[in-house]
């Protein structure tokens, strides 16, 4: 793994709304096959640089790399279609259609998708999730944990070379929690990439080696969890205003 | 030649506090219901149509008229409000943008209907406020526009004051800024949503009533009117009366200058309206999220 | 499809190619009046119920198609049927214009400018009297001298078969899931991959080009286009047809249609009020019932025959 170009890598990354800078000259790179955690306190960035490595957000100044190749004005089908997948902060759901659908949309995006297969694969994931026997519900009528399991198995759906997981555990009853973190882990096993956004540092701390965390658009520490936790300016910005 | 720009201008000026009035009354009724009403041109027209049956029933005079007209325009648009519109504030409606969408086009297209029924296909004139005109130098204007022009103005400064200075004008702001806070400090949201489509009836309505001695009355007369007052509140941002305003007369006067420049006269009247929507297209086009006032309309 | 779903069809197939021959000369035209409007309120379904692309300019597309294959035939004397075609070309141009040019509005934005597109359309039409006639209309000759209108029926028929027929196609494939993926929530749907800008134009082209062939069609077969096709009262029927039938099913519409049209018809003697009527049914039906009048009870009376549809429907899988 050394030597190849991270899979995915920020440079230069900014992002201003008004006069404010949500994303500061950011520099991030993310190999295969890590775990990585993006923490920070409220309004540090970090959803914001989530949008923009995904593209659903534009960049005002910065590159984005996927194994070495700018992706910079590609929409966010685009980066999609490189294989970065996302899940959002409050669920995006395809409401109205049933949860197989849901699953299938992606599926069938990729080019050249055979219809058949697409399916036998949307039904191993719902199996691996446990959603298998809800295929034909609307997906609006999913409690709110399933929802959450749908749109990790959606993203999956992608066959991404990333995954950002955008606080997964936000509102999550503890079961779901143990739940979410078991899947991520079998998936990092079996070789995916995942960066994941979230205030839930102990379920953060269970899954990663490597911790970055943000703060006023800037980074402002990334290594490992010892090495971050001692981190004096990590604990300013928390405790801090 | 500056005779008639001067007096183009003017008009366009009478126009402009009208085109405000109907405006304004829009940006509210979407400020506070987060709705679209496609049927506002058909407000306005039916108090025009208040107007002149209230003359002719009760031999009122004309100006109150005016103000008996908004009152009933005011009742009217309750009623579809509470008839209608509460769909919109119910939970169990799914897609209630695209709800709001329908059912204000479906009563417009009904009201229009209804119009040519109860009122027939013919146009009407009520009687004027004043009639003859003013002359200044080379500059004609009728009376009736200047009438119409300053009850309106006088209209809009009582709106204003309305909104800044009393009780519920402050709780329409609030409302339309948070739903849920308002709520928390005891506002009834049910009363502020009639009394804003109330509200934006009675603006449209009262605009129709000034307006009828001029133009006079028929059942398609706010077809026009209606994509106007998208076209001014895109142009002067949504939530912001007071660039509702200045939109409105910018807009009024604009579009008769326009007919006075455009080389050929006979097309220049036909095109004025198709102006104001070529102007309205291409402000869609170039800033599409960030005209209409604070936030982009989501039922959620 | 099952065996009831097929036996429905074919009675359905067998009803329509011998209609002609059961009504008069004035039902029949009212038949053929109601399978055009079929299919602009079939192919507006398509762009507003399934793909969520709320256009209120969607007679603005009819008008093209019509004054595009009229102009040509009285003006260049081109063949009406080259004409036609001409016209569902024009109109799908004129799709692929305004869809990207809508491609970052929606909701009450996107019906304003479509809204606005057509009466700028009309406007022009009203105005340039020399090239269209304006307001009095232009006359357009016939496409078929016959003594009767069943050729006009039978190609009507056609148009509505292949035209509604590859809607559907088009609804039950990975397209059809894209567009109802766009419409459901657009964000998610570019995350997933889906090339939103690409399948929103694709929507305005399908439905606009069909909604031009409806117009190419007409233009012969009233022998009078006017302006107000173009008008939004018309829009106003074509959407009252969709939702009455059920917004987010074609067959739904296409049944829609015919029965507001023929209900329409029924009501002459009533005069005016009955465009009351039809109002009033809207806003009922719209206030009452989103889902149609048409589907609801259709999907019951189906219930019988097929449950795993009825149980998609039952969920709420639209």
């Amino acid at each position: 793994m050394q030597g190849a170009p991270p899979l995915i890598e920020a440079v230069g990354l900014a992002k201003h709304f008004g006069g404010i800078f949500a994303v500061d000259h950011l520099d991030f790179a993310v190999f295969e096959g890590e775990l990585v955690g993006l923490i920070g306190p409220n309004g540090s960035g970090k959803t914001t640089t989530i949008n923009l490595l995904s593209g659903n957000l534009g960049i005002d100044a910065g590159l984005v790399r996927v194994r070495g190749q700018v992706v910079n004005g590609l929409p966010a089908s685009g980066f999609a279609g490189v294989g970065i997948g996302r899940t959002f902060q409050i669920t995006q759901l395809f409401g109205r259609m049933s949860v197989l659908e849901n699953m299938l949309v992606p599926g069938l995006a990729r080019p050249h998708a055979v219809k058949r297969a697409v399916v036998r694969e949307a039904r191993q994931h719902l199996e691996f999730l446990g959603l298998a026997s809800l295929e034909s519900l609307a997906a609006k009528n999913l409690s709110g944990g399933q929802q959450k399991l749908l749109e990790l198995g959606r993203a999956l759906m992608l066959r991404p070379a990333i995954l950002f997981l955008d606080e997964p555990f936000a509102g999550v009853n503890p079961y779901l929690r143990d739940q979410i973190i078991g899947f991520v882990k079998v998936l990092h096993e079996a070789g995916r990439t995942f960066v994941i956004v979230d205030h839930d540092l102990d379920a953060i701390q269970r899954l990663v080696r490597r911790l970055v965390v943000m703060s006023r658009g800037k980074k402002i520490a990334d290594g490992s969890l010892a090495t971050v936790r001692e981190n004096r300016d990590v604990i300013k910005a928390y405790s801090g205003t | 030649m500056l005779d008639y720009l001067l007096a183009q201008t003017v008009n366009g000026l009478v126009i402009g506090v009208l085109f405000a009035l109907i405006a304004t009354g829009l940006t509210i009724i979407f400020s506070i219901l987060k709705v679209v009403n496609f049927a506002h041109g058909e407000l306005y027209m039916m108090g025009g149509y208040f107007a002149y049956y209230v003359i002719s029933w009760f031999a009122l005079p004309p100006l109150p008229a005016v103000l008996a007209a908004m009152a009933i325009s005011f009742a009217f648009a309750v009623m579809v409000e509470r008839g209608l519109l509460t769909p919109l504030y119910s939970p169990t409606i799914e897609r209630k943008a695209d709800y709001g969408i329908l059912i204000t086009f479906g009563l417009s297209v009904f009201l229009r209907n209804i119009a040519i029924i109860l009122f027939g296909p013919f146009p009407l004139r009520p009687p004027s406020f004043f009639a003859g005109d003013l002359v200044v130098g080379g500059v004609i204007v009728s009376y009736d526009r200047l009438v119409a022009a300053g009850v309106g103005l006088l209209l809009l400064g009582g709106l204003i004051f309305f909104l800044n200075r009393t009780v519920w004008g402050q709780a329409l702001n609030a409302v339309s800024q948070s739903r849920e806070s308002a709520s928390i400090i005891g506002i009834n949201s049910q009363r502020i949503y009639m009394l804003a489509f109330g509200l934006g009836g009675a603006l449209a309505g009262g605009a129709g009533a000034l307006i009828a001695p001029i133009y006079s009355l028929s059942p398609s007369m706010g077809l026009v009117p209606d994509t106007q007052a998208f076209v001014i509140v895109i142009l002067g941002g949504l939530g912001s009366v007071s660039g509702t305003i200045i939109s409105a007369l910018l807009l009024g006067v604009a579009q008769n200058l326009f007919i006075a420049f455009l080389p050929d006269p006979s097309r220049g009247p036909s095109y004025a309206n198709a102006f104001g929507l070529g102007i309205m297209m291409l402000v869609l086009l170039f800033r599409p999220t960030g005209i209409f006032g604070r936030q982009h309309v989501a039922m959620d | 499809m099952r065996a009831f779903d097929w036996a429905l069809l074919l009675l359905l197939a067998a009803f329509a190619a011998v209609f002609p021959f059961l009504v008069d000369a004035y039902w029949l035209h009212v038949m053929i009046v109601a399978m055009m409007f079929a299919i602009m309120a079939a192919s507006w379904a398509l762009l507003a119920g399934y793909a969520g692309q709320f256009s209120f300019g969607h007679m603005g597309f009819v008008a093209v198609g019509g004054y595009t294959a009229g102009i040509l035939a009285t003006a260049a004397g081109v063949p009406l049927p080259l004409g036609m075609l001409a016209g569902v070309v024009a109109s799908a141009l004129a799709g692929v214009l305004i869809g990207w040019t809508c491609l970052r509005m929606s909701g009450p934005y996107l019906a304003i400018f479509t809204m606005a597109f057509s009466e700028v359309l009309r406007i022009t039409v009203v105005t340039e009297v020399e090239v269209t006639g304006g307001a009095g209309g232009m006359t357009v000759p016939q496409l078929f001298h016959a003594a009767t209108d069943f050729p006009y029926y039978y190609l009507i028929l056609a148009l509505l078969i292949v035209s509604v027929g590859g809607m559907m196609l088009v609804v039950a494939s990975r397209w059809g899931l894209f567009f109802r993926a766009i419409r459901e929530n657009e964000q998610a749907a570019a995350a997933a991959g889906v090339k939103v800008t690409r399948f929103r134009i694709i929507a305005f082209a399908l439905t606009s080009s069909i909604a031009g062939l409806a117009g190419a069609f007409y233009a012969p077969y009233i022998g009078i286009l006017t302006p107000d096709v173009a008008s939004q009262d018309q829009m106003g029927l074509v959407v009252a047809m969709a939702i009455v039938g059920g917004m987010e099913s074609l067959p739904g519409a296409v049944a829609g249609a015919i029965a507001v049209e023929f209900m329409v018809e029924a009501l002459r003697s009533y005069g005016e009020w009955r465009l009351v009527l039809f109002g009033a049914l809207l806003l009922v039906t719209m206030r009452f019932a989103r889902n149609g009048l048409i589907t609801p009870a259709w999907l019951r009376f189906r219930g019988f025959a097929s449950p795993r549809a009825a149980q998609l429907a039952k969920e709420g899988v639209r």
